[in-house]
Order: structure tokens, then C-alpha cells, then sequence
């Protein structure tokens, strides 16, 4: 197979590999994998963890090296730099979050807006608590219709 | 809420019930259905927040640091299922604060399985395998229950413990393969917990005394031995797959039923620890009580001056805002 | 991550420039010392914070507390592994985490003091994060780019914190007289440790760090103080020990202790 249709193949494999902490998305849409490049020796792969504190980076790249198993030699790279941010969370990933009851990252670093409730819309929402379950998330709550919500925090 | 129960109108919220509907807040609902709710509620939002105490044991013992940032980050969750499942609960009309006061009276309840120690690092994996492994069953159930806050808040949870069980049958897994003295940890780990975990699921059906009006108002989906052999069923596998024996010489396979049949467990064991003689009743309680105490004047600290803030007194000099933007 | 996970086979991170390069005297072990000091401060306030756990006077704040120890712990193991591989000898993050006794520790001293109460833990994370977060800044633009990468990393990170315990200084300090009695006192039992943030050597190789992050940190301070209702203590004398040279108090050796235990006592054992 060319470059391009293992290239392709791979990221395919790589949209199957979910976040553990946000299983509705997978890490492509999340814009955790960085680079899939197709070289002699193989195929190099970046990926960029949200924390540093992450926990979840470990399942993530053993989850990505056994999808990839089939398609000859892997070699894996984390990335820090440059630093993930939410902006490159895909539109769809934010619509799957709604949908999932958690609020996408209200707007982009540049242009930040207000928190809307998932469950109602409503963007009359109230911080509870600066920190939530996990780093990436703040817990908030709808003056509208009382839901807790957690808002996956804009970085 | 107009809290007159009519007869009518216990009528139509049993047909709702039985309708399959979700009942909201903000909807009527008989007084008993609201406080068996709240019962319910506020139990799991207290064990979240004892069961931060077994584990936080271990953080700063954590043998690397992979496991000391999984472990933190573990317990870091259990933190904000209390949080959300305490606002979830005040959707019910009784704050945070008078849910704490009936912890820390000992009139609210935690989970049993809190008050047994973690004696060795084999336990924090053994608690993440088994304790979340239970939770999850449990709580996969509960999110398709009648009540819309508890349904979707355990939706979400859910994801987290499941991460939790992952990671907690990964360090069984290694422990297990392991030096002699760490299979011999681990083995020591799963004896300890295999039957506490078990208990967690509440007692035989004959004796459960709120079962019958919760699987009618559609709270509970599954009685507690079935949710019970369920577990029973997924964990058995997961420890012959890794060769960790469970401590149950009865244990056998019934092919006719295709369930895994356990021995009997000591219910008197459950009862002692239900009422405060378990190993680490007084402990949990005290480390509770003195947690709330000793944090008295921060929690007051912050009233007074967010009381402050908000009348705008003398006192207050500064220009920078004090709520957090909305897109923080 | 592990570096057993990782097998970097085409990328290598690029290493630590050469001593030649950087143009001053500056030796392999004085790179990985100076590495070792930023790591060691992370991975020993992450670890006091995290004694936190389960204990804290409000759940909010065993969230960010927890938060915050987990991000300081994360940046750590970043760095020792930045820190291994300057040094060459093949030791793992792991190592250099649970292997090292107190005096082979770079840690500065302010970090490692117990937490005593939730001001005294606030007022410490005060004064360690006005510190850090400009440090951080101009790491952004060290020349040695994974340090430069994981400094834009914790950056993001640091602000938060910073947010947090500037927040909670506000709040204690403005609260209630008790509140402010006692962060007044906090504020006073660990000033004296705060000259040592101020010795780390600038390497060029690494930092670009100068005097005015030494301004910037007393601008901050200062600021926040007479915001909170706070008195700036004396200027304290220089610190009879130096963490950075590994003379610590005997607090650091009793958290290691605890902290090695089972590394040091199942010698060789994978977990
Ligand atoms: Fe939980
Ligand atoms: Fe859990």
C-alpha cells in the first residue's frame, strides 16, 4: 500500500482509540494525536497529553501501539510542545460532549464566551467549583433548571 | 412543589412511573419516593467522600510516581462524584450543609465497605478492581432509574469508575506477576476485600426491607442478589485470567445457570459493621468530624468575605474581580 | 509516562546543549543539578499537598488541592525524565524520585515545611507560585526546547494555581480576624524562606532568568498583601540552609520516609 492509503488506514485505527476520562471521544477529535508520518522505518506518531498530571496517557498509548499492531513498526512520541489547548477540540467532538451532558470549552482561547447549560441552554449558569472531577473539567450549575454540569475548562 | 398527596395524584405519578417517564425536581412526587431519593443521594455522596479516606492512605506511599499520579487522580475523582452528586441531591430541597450535619451526626449512612483498612499498596489495586468493579455494576443500573438527576448523574460517574476499575485491575494484574512478596500482598489484598465487596450489594432479597416500593417506583432495576451474581460473574474470569485465587472454597461453576455460585457470606459481619463495629467506623467518623471542625474558620472565612464583597464594605480595596469569568 | 512505554526510536528529544555551546563553564552535573531542583521542588510540595486528601475544610478545596498536586507531580515526572537524560547514566524518573536520600535532594526548603494549617498551606503555595509562574515564562524561552515545550506546558498550569492561592489569601486574609490572624502568622513563619528562591544560579543554558524576576515576585507579594489586610514581614537574613545545595530542615527526610517506602523496601520489584 502507498503512503497515503497507510497514512489514511492508521488514522482510521487511531479514531477507534477513546479517551478513558471522556470515552465519547476518540483522540483524534480531542486533537491529542499530533502527527502520523509514514517513513521507511514505519510509522511515527505524536501525541500531546492534555496535563501534565495526566493519569489517562498510559491507556492511551497502549490503546494506540494495539490498534496499530497490524500496520508494521510503530514509533511513539510525546509531544509537550506546543501545549494542547481546547481549540483543538473538533465541533463535532464539542457537539458529543453536549450531548454527553458536559459542556464543551465555552468558546476558543481567543474568543471566550458564556457557559451554557447542556441539558437546557440556558447560559444563566453558576460556578460551584473552580475544580472539578478531573483537572480538565470546572463544576457548574443551571440557574435555570438546577442540572449540574461539568464545563471542560477552556485552555 | 404543592406537596398534597391526594390520592389522584399518587395515581398519576404511578402511572408515570409505570409509563417509563422521568420524574424531574421540579415535578410532584410522593414524600416517600422524594426521601428515599434523597436517602439514596446523599448515602453515595457521603461514601464518595469516606471512601477518599482508604485510598488517601496510600498517595503519599505510592511506589512510583505513574502510580502516585493515578492514585491522586483516582482519588481526585471520587471528590467530584461527591460534589455532583451533592448538587445533584439539593436539586431535592435539602442543602449541602444539612446533608453533612446528618453525616457527621451519624444520622445519614456511607457505605460498609469504607470502614474496613488498607493495610498494604495490593489494596489500593484490589479497591479499584472489586469496590469500583461492584460500583459499577451498581451503578450502570441506577442510571436508568425514574429519578432524572440521580439517572444522568450516575450516566456520568459511571465513565470515571470504569476508568477506576481499569486501572485498579492493572495493579492487581502486576502485583500478580510479580516478586513472590508481591503476589503474596495481593493474594493477602483480594482475601480481605472479596467479602466486603460482596456485602456491598446490601443484604439477601428476603430481608431487604426498602426493596419492594424502590424496584416499584423503578429506583432500583435489579434486586440486590442479582445485581450481586452479576458481579460475581464478570470478576470470576478477571481473577482466574491473572491467577489470583477468591477466597470462597465454595466457589463453583453452575453450568445449567450459567452463574458462577459463591459460598454463603457472613451476614452478621455486614450487620456488625453497618452498626459502627467494623474495623474503621470510629476512624472514617472521627477523620470526617475533625476534617469539618478544623475547617470551620476557613468556611467562615469565606462567608465573611464574600458577605463583604457582596455589600461592598470599607474594607473591600480591590479591583480585581472575585468571581471567576465565565470562560475560566 | 514511562520510558519503557515510550521507545522514542526516530525522534529523539534533542538534548541539553553542549557545554561549548551554551559558552560558560557550565558542567554536565551543574545542568542536571539545576534540572533536579525545579523537578524536586514540584514532586515535594505535590506530595505535601496531597497529604491534603481527605482532610481539607471544604470539598471544593480537596478537589484543588488534589488538582494542584497532580499537576505539580505530572510536571515532576517531566522534568526528571529531562533530568535523566542530561545526566546519562541510565537512572529513570523512578529512580531519581524514590532512590535519592534527603541530601542528594535539590528541593528548595519553603516546599518542604509541613502543612500545618490551611493558611499556612496557602500562604506557602502563595509565595511558591508568585515565584514559578514568571520563572515559568521566561523558561518559555529557554534555548534547551524541551524545557522550553514543557515550560509552556506548565505555564497554563501555574495560572491556575496561582489564581487559587492568590484567591485564598484574599479570602483568609480579608475574612474574618481569625481567619487573617492566622495567615498573618503563616505569612510570618515562612518568609524567612523566601531569600532561597532567589539563589537558584542562572545557567545560561537553561535560563534566561534575571534579576527581574526577583521585582517581579516582590511586586506581586506586595500587591497581594495590602490587598488581604497582610503585613510584609522584615526582610529576612540569608537562609543558614540551602535546599539547592541539598542542606534541608528535618522535615525532608521523615517525607521521604514515607514517600520511598516500598521502593526501598522491595528492592528491584516492578509496580
Ligand atoms: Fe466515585
Ligand atoms: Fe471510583
Amino acid at each position: 500500500m502507498n503512503a497515503a492509503g497507510t497514512r489514511s488506514r492508521a488514522i482510521a485505527k487511531l479514531r477507534t482509540v477513546m479517551d478513558p476520562e471522556l470515552p465519547m471521544l476518540n483522540i483524534v477529535e480531542l486533537g491529542l494525536l499530533r502527527e502520523v508520518e509514514v517513513e521507511e522505518d514505519g510509522l511515527h506518531i505524536t501525541l500531546t497529553p492534555t496535563y501534565s498530571g495526566c493519569p489517562a496517557i498510559e491507556t492511551i498509548v497502549a490503546e494506540t501501539r494495539r490498534v496499530l499492531a497490524d500496520l508494521g513498526p510503530v514509533s511513539l512520541r510525546i509531544a509537550h510542545a506546543p501545549p494542547w489547548t481546547t481549540d483543538w477540540i473538533t465541533e463535532d467532538a464539542r457537539r458529543k460532549l453536549r450531548a454527553a451532558g458536559i459542556a464543551p470549552p465555552a468558546g476558543r482561547v481567543a474568543q471566550p464566551e458564556a457557559v451554557r447549560c447542556p441539558r437546557c441552554d440556558a447560559t444563566a449558569s453558576e460556578q460551584v467549583s473552580a475544580f472539578g472531577s478531573t483537572a480538565c473539567k470546572s463544576l457548574w450549575r443551571c440557574a435555570n433548571c438546577d442540572e449540574p454540569f461539568e464545563l471542560l475548562k477552556l485552555i | 412543589m404543592d406537596a398534597v398527596e391526594s390520592p389522584e395524584r399518587r395515581a398519576a405519578f404511578e402511572a408515570r412511573i409505570a409509563a417509563g417517564e422521568v420524574i424531574e425536581p421540579k415535578d410532584w412526587m410522593p414524600e416517600g419516593y422524594r426521601r428515599q431519593l434523597l436517602r439514596m443521594m446523599s448515602q453515595h455522596a457521603h461514601s464518595e467522600v469516606v471512601g477518599m479516606l482508604p485510598e488517601g492512605n496510600w498517595i503519599t506511599r505510592a511506589p512510583t510516581l505513574r502510580r502516585k499520579i493515578g492514585l491522586l487522580a483516582k482519588v481526585q475523582d471520587e471528590a467530584g462524584h461527591g460534589l455532583y452528586l451533592y448538587c445533584a441531591a439539593e436539586s431535592l430541597g435539602v442543602s449541602r450543609d444539612e446533608m453533612l450535619d446528618a453525616l457527621h451526626d451519624g444520622a445519614a449512612r456511607y457505605a460498609s465497605i469504607f470502614n474496613y483498612p488498607t493495610l498494604s499498596w495490593a489494596d489500593i489495586g484490589a479497591i479499584g478492581w472489586l469496590v469500583d468493579g461492584a460500583a459499577v455494576v451498581n451503578q450502570t443500573l441506577l442510571a436508568k432509574c425514574s429519578f432524572g438527576p440521580y439517572a444522568r448523574a450516575m450516566l456520568r460517574i459511571c465513565r470515571e469508575e470504569n476508568f477506576h476499575r481499569r486501572q485498579g485491575y492493572e495493579i492487581v494484574a502486576t502485583l500478580a506477576r510479580g516478586t513472590a512478596a508481591q503476589r503474596a500482598m495481593v493474594q493477602d489484598a483480594v482475601n480481605r476485600w472479596w467479602w466486603p465487596t460482596l456485602m456491598m450489594f446490601g443484604p439477601p432479597d428476603a430481608e431487604s426491607a426498602n426493596s419492594e416500593a424502590l424496584m416499584r417506583w423503578r429506583v432500583k432495576r435489579q434486586s440486590n442478589d442479582a445485581q450481586r451474581q452479576w458481579f460475581i460473574n464478570l470478576t470470576v474470569p478477571q481473577a482466574n485470567a491473572i491467577g489470583i485465587e477468591l477466597p470462597d472454597p465454595e466457589l463453583e461453576f453452575d453450568a445449567e445457570s450459567g452463574n458462577w455460585k459463591s459460598g454463603a457470606v457472613d451476614w452478621d459481619e455486614f450487620r456488625r459493621v453497618l452498626r459502627g463495629d467494623g474495623p474503621c467506623n470510629h476512624e472514617r467518623m472521627a477523620a470526617r468530624r475533625r476534617a469539618h471542625e478544623e475547617g470551620r474558620w476557613v468556611r467562615q472565612a469565606a462567608q465573611a468575605f464574600e458577605a463583604r464583597r457582596r455589600t461592598r464594605a470599607p474594607r473591600e480595596i480591590s479591583t480585581t474581580p472575585r468571581r471567576e469569568p465565565a470562560h475560566v | 509516562m514511562s520510558a519503557g512505554l515510550l521507545e522514542t526510536v526516530a525522534s529523539q528529544p534533542a538534548p541539553a546543549p553542549a557545554p561549548e555551546a551554551s559558552g560558560a563553564l557550565e558542567t554536565q552535573r551543574a545542568r542536571f543539578e539545576w534540572l533536579l531542583g525545579l523537578a524536586d521542588d514540584r514532586l515535594i510540595l505535590g506530595h505535601r499537598l496531597s497529604e491534603w486528601c481527605g482532610h481539607a475544610p471544604i470539598l471544593e478545596e480537596e478537589l484543588a488541592l488534589a488538582n494542584i498536586a497532580l499537576d505539580l507531580i505530572g510536571q515532576a515526572q517531566m522534568l526528571f525524565e529531562l533530568a535523566a537524560e542530561t545526566e546519562g547514566a541510565g537512572r529513570s524518573a523512578d529512580a531519581l524520585a524514590f532512590l535519592r536520600d534527603s541530601r542528594d535532594f535539590r528541593n528548595m526548603l519553603l516546599v518542604e515545611q509541613p502543612n500545618g494549617d490551611f493558611a499556612f498551606t496557602i500562604v506557602r503555595q502563595f509565595l511558591f507560585d508568585a515565584w514559578d509562574l514568571p520563572q515559568l515564562e521566561a523558561l518559555c524561552a529557554s534555548r534547551y526546547k524541551d524545557l522550553a515545550g514543557f515550560a509552556a506546558k506548565a505555564c497554563k498550569e501555574a495560572r491556575y494555581h496561582l489564581r487559587h492561592s492568590h484567591g485564598w489569601l484574599l479570602r483568609l486574609g480579608g475574612g474574618t480576624q481569625e481567619s487573617n490572624r492566622r495567615t498573618q502568622a503563616a505569612l510570618d513563619e515562612l518568609w524567612r524562606f523566601t531569600p532561597e528562591l532567589f539563589l537558584t544560579p542562572v545557567l545560561p543554558s537553561m535560563s534566561s532568568t534575571s534579576d527581574a524576576s526577583e521585582a517581579h515576585f516582590q511586586e506581586t507579594v506586595r500587591a497581594a498583601l495590602s490587598e488581604a489586610d497582610l503585613t510584609l514581614p522584615d526582610a529576612a537574613p540569608f537562609p543558614a540552609l540551602r535546599g539547592r545545595a541539598g542542606l534541608h530542615s528535618e522535615h525532608l527526610g521523615h517525607l521521604l520516609a514515607e514517600m520511598q517506602v516500598l521502593q526501598r523496601s522491595y528492592p528491584g520489584a516492578k509496580w
